[in-house]
């Protein structure tokens, strides 16, 4: 029986994020009210950990910072068949970089207990950084692969899996316990199921704070940060543009035309 | 340690032929934060039978080279390369350190940062000095561009992508100092590499595509992304795409134009279906003429090409693809 | 105070009917558009995505969920396919006599297979004499032995072709004096039973109609549902609320799609130099669709939750009905009108839809029968 912990984040809905932009008077985000989900390739690492449930045996804890609403999210990973969640919320949490979430997310997976694998998706979709994953893995000691599309193998020792490298793969066996970043191509993940949402009402979600962990407050949120961000400017119009108008044969032909003057046809 | 006129660094990676491309153009913007903080620029390269690196390396711009030239070293191993580099970075307290967004570094430099307790960033599209020598990492984000610094901490990390700075001219003039670093021999490896596999590169290679045409999420379904992929072919254009393209399968995603993709310079720039996306269009370092199509009128690409046809892309494409094939037929 | 709020578990339901929605019956509604027929990855997909055992006990491995939870899937599923709605909806309304009037034999016998999709049920009412009239019904039941044998046709039956499992309405053969009628759970399989003429409709294509014809139909006696004599209760009880919940679910989904394609096209369509959203005429009928909506839900929603309480609902699913099957036709139109010269051309859905609204309106009961309903519950 594989205990993993699979870490989860609760993002803008991508599809719609786009709409978020950043105010050319004031510089901060102009913030829609845009639902939150499962941070898409964290579905495919949970996907990753609910097929080792149902092939080898699994209990699988999910675990995600954010804000109390991010408990939403958590609730939608037990529907889908993690076991249990711990949501670490806190002020003090809020305004981390990449470095003091993995050291948070790295300090909740400590207290809660010894994992034989940790599985990450290689970036959230907003953040999109990369690195939460393997920093994760510094601070909890384990060899850590990125990237992995494909896994071939687990003994209760070892894990056999295939890595994306620039135009191919690299073909892994990594010693227990260890921490994986996986990418889209690693599964498809199920969807929510009417039954798994019934389910889950008997499944718990601990909500954890900086006083429930083993770590001082100056190394989480913004003051744990090492970076931070000192300027947010919209983008400066370079181009002046014309709409070709008309219906859709006039466009199509004005548009060849352009093309044919400015030399590219 | 308030270090803000220590040296730059570059960790470069080795490929088949030698220093990567985006090494090399590190090394070529290291030198100029380099000349500005008045500091050396210092380059780690780990590999095996790379006698000529070191030369390469100062050639490139570097003062100082660290070379691993071992058969341990011969394949990048996350632990072993860790375990040297950081062992060299404690000793040698960079300043900054600026690491190619390969898939290795995409890898290791954050394993660096951590076990460095120190700031890293992703995918920059510019670094400068501000007034107090700090490193200005500039991304694009929401609409716009963003503005990171790690004031404190050191060294201060950064990722880039190929194509972002330009190579340098190579002067062989230059000198520097080599040195070898040593190999730990009490190292234990928990990840172990069995195989390497690697597919042949497409030919038309988006980095020197003087046309391209690139679809996203607009592109709806298969049906409408191989009408982008005709339109690509018509105009013996490259084919790129934003990640929304690659997640729905229709592309793989080496295609992917963009921060974390690769950055292009084509003479004719079609984007269909995407909305311009800042991690999208800063992959366009320059185009001449540039072309958008897609089905809102509000949608933000507009603002960042010099034509803008607002249609659905799936019906407006087959009346396109018509008029151009009566074209070439004449 | 009334919380008008869906709970956290509710959401994920909408969730997950999204999500088996975006997967299983977006990809297929072309084909279906095309084919006119049931399509059979679409039918597996339900059952195996746990939709037809929503109204069914645990007990018999069902979900026994409510009917807010029914009418939330039913929405997302018809926001893309009104036809996968429908053939769904009606499945619920074969199921429901079996749950509420069913021997626990009778439930042991068919729930289970009804739950997991392997069967699928429908009822039988409407004859040629008008499913507005159901004491009209010619469609005659008499005792012989151990069976009643059935005789007549029933016509407008949905899933009438695909169903496994038939609730029938019919009347005593031998009863001179007074109407008196009787249901049934008939098996496709039972000898004299054959779904005959398949209907061609203009909308809701990919949900199967047709006739049946009952010749000398063999339902054994341990079929009869209840008691002889209580048929109109047996039959009739489920569409009050069943029937005309699961029309609200295909209205909502459809109006919700309207609005959508109204505002997409308003958005990208460029008239005078500007998108024609910008023009107030265009944002009346939006706004208008947008009202319509927005009382629909309330309405179903409403009745829903009323039923999930444990009273009975027939009144409020009745006006919810009426409701919500108006505004959808009258939305269909408008989606129409707002794209212009592309409102008919087949490429664009809104003319699926206007299609798809037409064969709303009749279906689980006419307007005007619904206003008959709702004059009784006014001066009750």
């Amino acid at each position: 029986m594989f205990k993993i912990a699979v870490c989860i984040k609760a993002v803008p809905d991508p599809e719609l994020a786009s709409k978020i932009k950043i105010d050319p008077k004031t510089g901060s985000l102009i913030r829609t009210n845009i639902p939150l989900v499962i941070n898409p390739l964290d579905r495919n690492a949970l996907e990753a950990a609910l097929n080792i449930k149902s092939t080898q045996g699994a209990e699988i804890t999910v675990f995600s910072m954010g804000p109390p609403q991010a408990d939403t999210t958590l609730k939608q990973c037990l529907a889908l068949g993690a076991d249990q969640g711990i949501l670490l919320s806190d002020i003090a949490f809020a305004g981390a970089d990449a470095y003091s979430t993995a050291l948070t997310l790295a300090s909740g997976i400590k207290k809660a207990g010894e994992f034989d694998l940790v599985i990450c998706g290689v970036s959230s979709s907003d953040g999109a950084t990369e690195w939460v994953g393997p920093e994760i893995s510094v601070h909890l000691g384990l060899p850590v692969v990125t990237m992995v599309s494909e896994i071939s193998e687990l003994t209760p020792e070892m894990i056999q899996l295939k890595a994306n490298i620039e135009n191919g793969y690299r073909k892994m066996e990594v010693d227990l316990p260890a921490l994986l970043t996986v990418t889209m191509e690693l599964n498809t993940p199920k969807n929510l199921s009417f039954s798994g949402i019934i389910k889950a009402k008997k499944k718990e979600i601990a909500v954890w704070g900086i006083k429930d962990l083993d770590i001082s407050e100056n190394l989480v949120g913004l003051k744990g940060s090492p970076t931070i961000v000192t300027e947010m400017n919209p983008l400066e119009k370079k181009r002046e543009i014309e709409f070709i108008e008309g219906d859709r044969t006039e466009k199509a032909n004005i548009l060849v035309s352009k093309l044919i003057d400015a030399g590219v046809i | 340690m308030d270090n803000n006129k220590g040296s730059v660094w570059v960790i470069a990676e080795q490929g088949k032929l030698g220093i990567l491309d985006v090494s090399l153009q590190l090394i070529d913007k290291a030198r100029q934060l380099a000349d500005t903080l008045g500091s050396p620029v210092e380059v780690v390269s780990l590999g095996y039978q790379c006698e000529l690196i070191g030369t390469q390396l100062i050639a490139a711009g570097a003062d100082k080279v660290y070379i691993a030239d071992d058969p341990a070293t011969a394949v990048y191993q996350a632990e072993l390369y860790t375990k040297i580099i950081s062992q060299l970075f404690k000793q040698q307290q960079p300043n900054i350190v600026l690491v190619g967004s390969t898939f290795m570094g995409r890898e290791l430099a954050p394993i660096l940062a951590a076990t460095l307790k120190t700031g890293l960033t992703a995918h920059c599209t510019d670094l400068c000095l501000d007034e107090k020598g700090i490193l200005e990492q500039k991304i694009p984000a929401y609409g716009g561009m963003m503005t990171i610094v790690c004031p404190e901490k050191r060294p201060q990390m950064a990722t880039v992508a190929k194509g972002v700075f330009g190579l340098p001219n190579p002067d062989n003039e230059r000198t520097g100092e080599i040195l070898t670093l040593e190999i730990p021999n009490d190292f234990k490896a928990r990840i172990r590499t069995i195989e390497i596999v690697k597919e042949e590169v497409p030919s038309i290679s988006l980095e020197s595509a003087d046309k391209i045409v690139a679809g996203g999420a607009g592109a709806q379904n298969i049906k409408g992304w191989n009408m982008i992929k005709e339109l690509a072919n018509l105009l013996g254009a490259g084919l790129g795409s934003t990640r929304p393209a690659v997640d729905e399968a229709w592309i793989k995603i080496d295609s992917m134009i963009g921060q974390s993709g690769k950055m292009v310079n084509p003479k004719l720039y079609i984007g269909i279906g995407l909305s311009g996306e800042q991690q999208h269009m800063v992959g366009i370092v320059d185009s001449e003429i540039m072309i958008a199509i897609n089905n809102d009128e509000q949608s933000p690409v507009f603002s960042q090409v010099d034509y803008g046809i607002v249609d659905d892309c799936q019906l407006f494409l087959p009346e396109l693809i018509k008029k151009l094939k009566a074209h070439q037929e004449q | 105070m009334i919380d008008f709020n869906f709970t956290e578990e509710q959401d994920m339901f909408r969730k997950a009917a999204q999500e088996f929605t975006e997967t299983f019956v977006v990809p297929e509604i072309a084909e279906m558009e095309k084919t006119a027929e049931v399509n059979t990855k679409v039918v597996k997909a339900l059952g195996e995505a746990e939709m037809m055992a929503i109204t069914i006990p645990e007990q018999y491995g069902g979900l026994g969920l409510g009917f807010t939870e029914r009418l939330i899937a039913l929405e997302e599923i018809g926001k893309a396919s009104v036809a996968t709605a429908m053939m769904l909806q009606v499945n619920h309304l074969g199921i429901a006599p079996i749950v509420n009037f069913g021997t626990e034999t009778q439930k042991q016998k068919y729930l289970p297979k009804l739950a997991s999709g392997e069967s699928i049920a429908t009822v039988a009412v409407t004859e040629a004499t008008g499913g507005s009239n159901p004491g009209g019904c010619k469609t005659t039941y008499r005792k012989e032995g151990d069976n009643y044998i059935l005789n007549g046709r029933k016509c407008f039956i949905t899933n009438s072709h695909i169903a496994d499992v038939l609730v029938v309405f019919a009347k005593d053969a031998d009863n001179k004096e007074k109407k008196s009628f009787s249901t049934f759970i008939v098996e496709k399989d039972f000898s004299g039973f054959k779904a005959t003429h398949v209907e061609h409709k203009i909308g809701m294509r990919g949900c199967n109609t047709g006739e049946l014809s009952f010749d000398n139909c063999v339902v054994p006696a341990e079929n009869l549902l209840d008691q002889e004599g209580k048929g109109m209760k047996v039959a009739m009880s489920a569409i009050g609320d069943v029937g005309r919940g699961g029309m609200v679910g295909c209205a909502l989904g459809l109006q919700a799609a309207c609005l959508e394609a109204s505002i997409k096209f308003a958005n990208e369509r460029i008239l005078y130099g500007k998108p024609i959203f910008e023009l107030q005429t265009i944002q009346n009928k939006i706004a208008d669709m947008k009202v319509d909506l927005e009382a629909g839900r309330l309405l179903g929603y409403r009745a829903a939750a009323t039923q999930d309480a444990g009273k009975m609902a027939a009144n409020e699913f009745a006006v919810a009905k009426y409701f919500t099957t108006e505004a959808v036709q009258k939305a269909a139109k408008v989606a129409i009108d707002i794209h212009g010269g592309y409102g008919c051309m087949e490429e664009y859905a809104v003319t699926r839809f206007l299609r798809d609204s037409a064969v709303i309106g009749p279906s689980a009961g006419t307007s005007d029968v619904m206003k008959i309903i709702i004059a009784r519950w006014a001066v009750s």
